[in-house]
């Protein structure tokens, strides 16, 4: 490999892993970030001098675990010399012979369990994961999550305190620990997910770079845990979202929704892979929140028009997630799918959305009387459609999202101009 | 020096901005479309000469909350206490520049923006030098 040319990949899949292999070794995350990082700056020297060397990986473990140990020592000495470390030492490894390396996937995913330690509130489990783990600088994180580098780097910093005072041993959980662990770690994905893909349209586009990672971070986990069903779930799931993106927004960035959208813009290789991803899993009949909700991707992504959706089908998925999720957003979805699935959907989905209304949670949000209009709009209620419409632009925050909702207001206006008054 | 850059809109410019037809005209996706590409260049252009430290839209008006002191010590909070059209603040810009000069022809710039006729003509900014005694001292 020797004279290859070190790629912006090569760094960012080789820092985990020698991060993880570290602080598996010696524990204590700080120092093994600062000596993995003063490795790498040592290794962009070198390596542009006389070449990547065959084992870029083993190289850089040796010379940060010689840097861990002298980092160690310089604090161990200090705390001495402050006469407070009564009963404290540390595994002074030294040899970093490549032997000695295990499989580096088997680090990558004990580093990012830590990450997602519970001593920890999302938004930290999220900067850590994608500093430590995604391998993305501070100021790249701050700026995905619109927030000033200083504040960012704060929060990784108390975040990384936190991981210490807990005193969080640097090991995979067992048992339950592990499957409650592991599920925090794909809501943690998710979460960095949802966050580039809920706001592509508008003017923050550079945070479009936020569902690449964590689809990336994503296909790590399931290379090492090929058999969880949740996780192939959860990577198909991002797979069929994401592919709908080249068609969500029109040539203005206006919000286009899916039953207007060009589907021959979507993803096909996207589409493939996942439904591929999905069909293996379910075939284990292991269902959970990440297939089921990867499935009603499915079923949209694979009809070739809005109208041949298979509505009942979406009907029932939404039905099988509400029974394993209490989430507002699910029961919504769940009453469009209602009114879609049947003749008379409408009438019966409205009954359901009153009863859904009764969550504070979902009352107060635009969604709820997005929602609302649309099955008023359905029934053929022009004017309480409009008002509807109107509500939920007023309670969006994001310009795109009111445009839209204003846009169908103006649309139900214009043809209630040109068709007969409607009944209903 | 650090500046800020202060825009004001109103409640109906924002409606209009959204979309929605006031006594003036809403923006079509074409304006809309326009002013976004415009500010992304420019702050795509502050970025890169370093002269950006942030800058931040505000939502509509109508989702502002006042806190004001009650006679019994509790709070009053008024919701969307601004008139229809009054003009509030819209957004900002933090540069640091050379000079008060340069910041002034950065605010300027906005003038250049392309919107609906009737928004351009009401349209100014407020260029503010930021106390830096303050800032450096804590």
């Amino acid at each position: 490999m020797t004279g290859t040319e070190v790629t912006e990949d090569l760094w960012r899949r080789l820092a985990p892993q020698v991060l993880g292999t570290l602080v598996r070794r010696y524990g204590q995350f700080a120092v093994a970030e600062d000596a993995t990082q003063e490795a790498l700056v040592q290794a962009a020297a070198e390596w542009s001098r006389s070449g990547v060397p065959d084992n870029p990986r083993a190289w850089l473990t040796t010379v940060a675990s010689r840097r861990m140990t002298d980092l160690l020592r310089a604090e161990l000495a200090r705390r001495r010399r402050e006469e407070t470390a009564a009963a404290w030492t540390y595994p002074l490894e030294t040899s970093a012979a490549d032997g000695a390396v295990p499989a580096d996937k088997d680090d990558s995913l004990v580093l990012l369990f830590l990450c997602c330690h519970p001593a920890l509130d999302p938004a930290a489990q999220i900067a850590l994961t994608l500093r430590a783990v995604g391998g993305l600088t501070t100021a790249e994180i701050a700026r995905a999550f619109l927030v000033s580098e200083a504040t960012m780097t704060r929060r990784i910093t108390r975040a990384k305190k936190a991981v210490r005072d807990s005193g969080a041993r640097f090991s995979m959980p067992g048992g339950d620990a592990y499957a409650q662990r592991l599920g925090v770690v794909l809501q943690v994905l998710y979460l960095i997910f949802n966050e580039g893909y809920a706001t592509t349209a508008g003017e923050n586009l550079q945070r479009g770079d936020l569902t690449a990672e964590a689809i990336r971070l994503t296909r790590t986990v399931h290379r090492s845990l090929p058999d969880d069903d949740e996780v192939t779930g959860l990577l198909a799931l991002m797979l069929l979202t994401d592919a709908r993106r080249p068609a969500r927004t029109d040539e203005h960035g206006d919000l286009v929704p899916m039953h207007e959208q060009d589907r021959g813009r979507w993803n096909a290789a996207y589409i493939r892979e996942g439904v591929a991803l999905l069909t293996a899993a379910v075939a284990h009949h292991n269902p959970g929140p990440y297939q089921i909700q990867a499935a009603i991707a499915a079923l949209h992504d694979e009809a070739p028009t809005a109208e041949a959706t298979d509505w009942p089908q979406i009907r029932a998925l939404y039905e099988a997630l509400l029974r394993v999720s209490d989430n507002p957003v699910v029961a919504l979805n769940h009453v469009v799918a209602m009114a879609m699935a049947m003749a008379d959907g409408a009438d019966v989905a409205r009954a359901r959305l009153t009863e859904v209304a009764a969550d504070r949670r979902i009352a107060d949000h635009p969604r709820f009387h997005a929602v609302s209009a649309h099955l008023l709009e359905m029934a053929g209620d022009v004017e309480a459609a409009r008002t509807a419409y109107a509500e939920a632009a007023r309670r969006s925050t994001g310009i795109p999202q009111q445009r839209y909702l204003h846009g169908r207001a103006a649309r139900l206006a214009r043809n209630a101009q040109t068709s007969p008054p409607s009944a209903g | 020096m650090k500046y800020m850059i202060l825009t004001y809109g109103s409640q109906q410019d924002y409606d209009g901005m959204a979309g929605q037809d006031t006594d003036l005209p809403a923006w079509t996706p074409e304006d809309f479309a326009a002013m976004g590409a415009f500010m992304g260049e420019l702050n795509r252009r502050l970025t890169e000469s370093g002269e950006l430290v942030e800058t931040r839209a505000l939502a509509a008006p109508v989702h502002t909350r006042r806190v004001q002191n009650g006679s019994a010590g509790t709070p009053i909070v008024t919701d969307g206490p601004y008139a229809e059209t009054q003009e509030v603040l819209a957004g900002y810009w933090i540069v640091q520049c050379d000079s008060f000069d340069r910041a002034t022809e950065i605010a300027a710039e906005f003038a250049n923006c392309p919107v609906p006729e009737h928004v351009r003509a009401a349209a100014f900014a407020d260029v503010r030098p930021i106390d830096e005694y303050v800032a450096d001292d804590v």
